[in-house]
């Protein structure tokens, strides 16, 4: 159940436009090499102006320049580059070779060789002289670029003002360290992390200075304050627009690291000071130092309403979702771990959990939006209460153990909630009931049991209020253009493409009937009783359903279930005309073991008439039925369900069924040697029983039907041995009362005693 | 801070000694570094503990990166009770020693059942398809 989020995309062209703008000298630059400037022919002036360039490489305040200036030969020829993407002008000129190698090399991890500076190195002089063809790169671009323009201006001045063009593998640049270098520094580690070894080279001859330690590979450096090398985690061509980062990108560190300082001080990043701001919406670019000023300077009240009620309405939900949850949680965290100084929140709770542990019932952390039952919530917070307090004797010991732990928080704060969140997002359902269905009913006893014993203690009574998470679509219709010629060239593993259309033809309903009638009758016997409990299942789900939909829905689930219980009654019918139950439906149905539990499950359902023509039907099989049971023995199975329709019979369709038990020759010994049979015998005989002394005007006894064949069926039980009469599931008490009506004094104590006897030899 | 209210989850389990035990049938002991949604593990300081009767044998083995669909089980070992073991440790070599003898005898005693049953006519299929050890 993994979905993807959509990510609202708020930045607008202008920003990027905006930002292009301040760049005067770098597009100067480049309409001189790829716009208006270039078509000039003479090579010597061209020589000259980029050997301008060339000295101001070596200029180190206006350092990483790019090495386009050092290799001329290797750019696109820029006419017919500004001719392919017409719309992009001037402006494109300058960043499109820029984006290009971005997005190419860069950014799609499927793409490039990630981490392979080196394979970028070769790879990229090809990739442009061999002319990009695909114009997604430019879709692709502005979303690189509006993604750039959410990063701090600050670093992007910087990255735009020390960059040219080409060669900077920018998209590293986006995801570094949110540390906010100085603007030396900045410059500095940028290059370094790029990993671009000509612009190396050149730096290296000029001799950059203070390449920050953090990238050195030196042995025995301490792993807590480490700096991951930069990922490839851009945007990718071609992708649903629905983050920036694809998901399965684990995230810049970024508070630990800064946290770990604390245990060890000999870090050396030096920090620019952001003025202080919210922390933005999960899981991007929460800067630690904004992190931190937050932390370090308490605030007043939490950040958003307190009146947050944490039982959202299913709007808010949805909302929650759409605008990536964790917003809300994310504050009270923070808060507490800032007020109390700022301590890494996971495995060092010592003594300041304490003043922490009231506010967390209140601010529950919560990255899912599928709410425990409150019950279940109060439940572990009073297990973790016990938890803190067990934590807190243990935890001087274990504290300073783990502070000499150099290894610890490898796995940084972010890529926690990261995981969490992942993990969180998989339990969010849209149908409680189908995914959780035994916590559900387990809460839902446990609160029926509360209200059963403590009527008064209303506080217990609280009720499961299930949100659902609204079900969004998240079709990914890959990028198309119109009026280009086929799909994208480009796949990846974020784009995949379909290289083959293939149609898939499905069998029509009709023709598999008659294959499988040709194979296996048993098989289209289980065929039809898998889609009969298919319906089965969704009628008796009804009702839990019928109590969740909203009101508006409610006529539609009703409509719904009426054809669900038509259908069923269908099924039983052998052709579509004829209102009967069929008997050898019924009996092909009841030949399998799974069919003689449908029919059980089923019977509740049917309306009387109905039921009781099945349970005709099988009365009037039951030899049949009791021997293809033999193996199985499970028709007793239906005693229950047929208890209910005998007990809602009128006497005549009683009687009716009593014959139906006797129909047939030699049917009714066979009857008794079963004990489904016997057991249905019994109740019929006990509800006629009933029926007179309940009601002496009962029609019972208006023909002699039921007394002949009460005659018949106290014949047949003198007369079969005790060893083969069959005991019973369970007997009627009143069936002695009937028995004296109809037989004299001899005869029923003979049919006592056989009765008895037969109980004897079984209990 | 909870970090999955409710649920299972590895999170809190981070820098803290595991035993893990694997579809193969290894033992491995180390300190769970990191996760991911998968539940492939990062192990630090990796040891695989052979057991052989009431021995045990340690192998240094460094880091493990484990993928998730291979671990059976895994848990945190108490570092407390780790101390008072019933089993008795030994050398790798011995260990090893150990365990080559066990899996001979039982080789060979697979072999003998499998003779006596063909013997009898039957025939039992070999599962290939089990994560056996």
């Amino acid at each position: 159940m993994f979905r993807f989020q959509s990510f609202d995309d708020d930045c607008t062209l202008e920003g990027e436009e905006g930002l292009v703008e301040e760049e005067d000298e770098i597009d100067q630059f480049n309409d001189d090499t790829f716009g208006a400037g270039a078509i000039d022919d003479d090579w010597q002036e061209e020589h000259t102006r980029l050997a301008e360039l060339d000295e101001r490489v070596r200029d180190p305040v206006d350092n990483t320049h790019s090495t386009n200036n050092v290799q001329p030969s290797s750019l696109p020829p820029p006419s017919s580059s500004s001719q392919l993407f017409p719309d992009v002008d001037g402006r494109a000129g300058g960043d499109l070779a820029e984006s290009l190698t971005r997005l190419l090399l860069g950014s799609d991890p499927a793409i490039a060789g990630v981490g392979s500076a080196s394979s970028d190195r070769s790879r990229l002089p090809q990739m442009l002289s061999a002319h990009p063809p695909h114009p997604s790169v430019l879709t692709g671009q502005p979303r690189l670029l509006l993604s750039y323009h959410q990063q701090q201006q600050q670093q992007q001045h910087l990255l735009h003002r020390g960059s040219a063009p080409l060669a900077q593998i920018n998209s590293h640049s986006i995801w570094e360290n949110n540390m906010g270098f100085s603007p030396v520094s900045v410059n500095a580690g940028l290059i370094s992390q790029s990993e671009d070894k000509t612009l190396m080279s050149i730096i290296r001859e000029v001799g950059l200075p203070n390449r920050p330690q953090t990238i050195s590979r030196e042995d025995g450096r301490d792993f807590s304050e480490r700096v991951p090398p930069p990922r490839s985690s851009s945007p990718v061509i071609g992708s649903p627009p629905v983050r920036a980062v694809p998901i399965g990108t684990p995230p810049k560190q970024t508070l630990s690291q800064v946290l770990n300082q604390n245990n060890h001080p000999s870090a050396v990043h030096v920090r620019a000071s952001v003025p202080l701001r919210y922390p933005p919406p999960f899981p991007e670019r929460l800067s630690p130092n904004n992190l931190l000023s937050i932390a370090k300077s308490p605030l007043p009240h939490p950040p958003f309403p307190a009146g947050v009620n944490p039982v959202l309405s299913h709007i808010q939900r949805a909302q929650l979702l759409n605008s990536q949850v964790g917003h809300f949680p994310r504050a009270p965290p923070l808060l507490q771990g800032g007020v109390g100084g700022f301590r890494p929140f996971f495995g060092q709770p010592g003594p300041r959990v304490g003043p922490h542990c009231p506010p967390l019932p209140h601010a529950p952390i919560r990255h899912n939006t599928t709410h425990l039952h409150p019950q279940h919530r109060r439940m572990l917070n009073q297990r973790m209460q016990m938890q803190n307090r067990g934590d807190h004797v243990g935890s001087r010991g274990l504290g300073e153990r783990k502070n000499r732990d150099p290894y610890s928080n490898l796995m940084t704060q972010r890529e926690k909630e990261w995981v969490a969140k992942i993990q969180m997002m998989q339990l969010q359902s849209t149908d409680p009931y189908l995914d959780d269905y035994y916590y559900q009913n387990y809460y839902e006893k446990m609160e029926k049991r509360q209200e059963r014993d403590r009527d008064t203690r209303k506080e217990h009574a609280t009720k499961l209020i299930t949100p659902q998470v609204a079900k969004l679509e998240h079709t990914y219709r890959p990028v198309q253009f119109a009026g280009s010629l086929g799909k994208l060239t480009v796949s990846s593993v974020n784009n995949p493409r379909k290289m083959i259309d293939a149609v898939v033809t499905s069998r029509t309903d009709d023709e598999e009937k008659r294959e499988k009638q040709v194979w296996n009758k048993r098989r289209q016997i289980l065929y039809t009783v898998e889609k009969m409990y298919s319906l089965l299942l969704e009628v008796q789900d009804f009702e839990k359903k019928f109590l969740q939909t909203p009101e508006h829905q409610r006529e539609a689930l009703l409509e719904q279930h009426k054809t669900h219980t038509l259908q069923l009654y269908n099924s039983l019918r052998e052709k579509e005309w004829d209102d009967r139950v069929s008997d050898e439906q019924c009996l092909m149905i009841m030949s399998v073991r799974k069919g003689k539990r449908l029919i059980s499950r089923l019977l509740p359902f049917l309306p009387q008439p109905q039921a009781a023509a099945v349970l005709m039907a099988i009365a009037r099989n039951l030899p049949v039925l009791a021997k293809k049971d033999k193996q199985d023995q499970v028709l007793c199975w239906l005693v229950e369900p047929i208890t209910t329709v005998i007990q809602s019979m009128s006497s005549t369709s009683l009687t009716d069924l009593l014959q139906e038990l006797q129909a047939s020759e030699g049917q009714l010994p066979l009857v008794l040697q079963n004990k489904f049979g016997v057991t249905l015998l019994y109740m019929i005989l006990s509800e006629g029983e009933r029926m007179q002394s309940s009601d002496p005007n009962c029609q019972l006894m208006d023909d002699n039907r039921w007394t002949e064949l009460v005659f018949s069926v106290t014949r047949e039980l003198l007369k079969v041995p005790s060893s083969l009469l069959s005991p019973p599931l369970f007997t009627p008490s009143n069936l002695l009362n009937l028995f004296s009506r109809y037989t004299d004094r001899q005869r029923l104590t003979l049919l006592q005693d056989k009765i008895q006897s037969v109980l004897l030899t079984t209990g | 801070m909870n970090y999955m209210p409710g649920t299972a989850s590895l999170i809190e389990d981070i820098d803290k000694k595991h035993l893990v035990l694997l579809r193969d049938g290894r033992t491995l002991i180390g300190i769970l570094r990191s996760i991911d949604q998968f539940a492939n593990l990062v192990l630090h300081q990796t040891v695989e503990r052979i057991h052989v009767g009431k021995k045990f044998g340690d192998i240094p083995r460094g880091i493990f990166v484990v993928r998730g669909e291979n671990v059976v089980l895994l848990g945190e070992v108490d570092l407390d009770k780790e101390c008072d073991q019933i089993l008795q440790r030994v050398s790798i070599e011995e260990i090893l020693e150990e365990q080559r003898t066990e899996q001979q005898a039982k080789q060979e005693s697979e072999r003998i059942k499998l003779q006596a049953v063909k013997e009898r006519g039957l025939s039992i299929p070999k599962s290939d398809a089990l994560d056996d050890f």
